[in-house]
């Protein structure tokens, strides 16, 4: 296999950026435990890494995520294979309930980010 | 139109005088617009050059003997019109990600025993007598595995995988979409017999869900459905309570 092998088709290289997408988000994540940590030195000495290199990564990061996302939740139609009363659930009604439970999760944990935040 | 010419660029390589392969191009009369790629390499085979190796048996898309890459693409070439490049050259190879054994023709053993390792037939834990009867399905028992069963092992899925290309050992698409066809069955019982091969690291879990397979395949089969679905029923057969139940 050459090296450019995810130049030949548009689906390899979509693939490639798909898979690619988890690498910065690793790399926020280990940031934020950073950040977790350094908060645990007590609010008083605590200042949040807020400088606009770090933010515009964060935007990036996030639609990246959520991209990620997006491409998982899709796929969802087609590996879940459910029987309700004998007959075959269709995979828009699976897509559509794996959106709905993420945008519940979403909400639920920024309510309580914002509730204990304040 | 008699005078319309289309230009192929096969492939060729004689392992015997040839360090790599090369590109070899033919100018052929292009008479008919129903014409298609192996079409094509026939001509050339009968008129131009007899040394062209290459496979093809049905030339109606049903042995998947005559896969090859056109113009980049896995494709059955008694299903590739003509019409759909002209007036580019096509330009045909061999698959992609197999040995090559001479011009168009590939190395086929990899596949031929991994197909054989998921034991693709009904298995049985005790044979009923042919005097008791067949074994009857309904209609929606069918529909659980008829779309796996139409595979033709054209490879075609193969050449498109570029998790295959880069990892041989990866059971690979049409092997467990073939699995999944017998597991889901409902007259065979050999699941656990074919679970060491598709639940390992170079089964289904190797698959990063590239879905070149289902695109390419000439048959509409799904395999990366297949190789996504086995993989969430391996997971609940070890979370769940009795998942290992027969």
């Amino acid at each position: 296999m050459p090296t450019s092998w995810w130049t030949r088709s548009r689906n390899y290289f979509f693939y490639v950026v798909r898979e690619f997408t988890a690498l910065p988000l690793a790399l926020w994540l280990l940031w934020l435990l950073v950040e977790i940590k350094r908060a645990g030195d007590g609010p008083a000495r605590y200042s949040p890494h807020g400088s606009a290199a770090f933010v515009v990564f964060s935007v990036v990061v996030l639609l990246f995520a959520l991209y990620h996302s997006f491409t998982f939740l899709t796929l969802a139609g087609t590996i879940i294979h459910l029987r309700v009363i004998d007959r075959p659930v269709p995979p828009s009604l699976i897509v559509l309930s794996q959106f709905g439970l993420w945008a519940v999760a979403s909400g639920v944990i920024a309510f309580v980010l914002i509730w204990f935040g304040r | 139109m008699p005078d319309k010419k289309v230009t192929i660029q096969a492939t060729r390589f004689d392992p015997d005088h040839d360090e790599k392969p090369r590109l070899q191009s033919y100018e052929i009369p292009f008479s008919d617009e129903s014409m298609v790629v192996l079409d094509a390499l026939n001509y050339i085979k009968s008129h131009v050059d007899g040394s062209l190796s290459y496979r093809w048996s049905c030339r109606m898309g049903i042995c998947g003997s005559c896969g090859m890459m056109v113009n980049g693409t896995p494709k059955l070439t008694c299903n590739a019109f003509l019409r759909e490049y002209w007036p580019r050259p096509v330009v045909v190879e061999p698959l992609n990600n197999f040995p090559l054994i001479r011009d168009l023709v590939i190395d086929m053993d990899d596949f031929m025993h991994k197909l054989k390792s998921i034991k693709p037939w009904i298995i049985r834990k005790q044979e009923i007598p042919l005097g008791s009867g067949e074994h009857r399905q309904t209609n929606d028992q069918i529909d659980e595995f008829r779309q796996f069963s139409e595979c033709i092992n054209c490879m075609l899925c193969y050449a498109a995988c570029p998790v295959y290309g880069l990892n041989n050992e990866f059971l690979g698409p049409a092997a467990t979409a073939l699995a999944r066809r017998y597991n889901l069955d409902s007259r065979d019982q050999g699941l656990t017999q074919r679970l060491p091969v598709i639940a390992d690291t170079e089964g289904v879990w190797e698959c990063s869900f590239v879905g070149e397979c289902s695109v390419v395949c000439p048959k509409g089969v799904d395999p990366a459905k297949a190789i996504q679905q086995t993989k969430l029923d391996t997971t609940m057969r070890f979370v769940l309570p009795f998942g290992n139940r027969e």
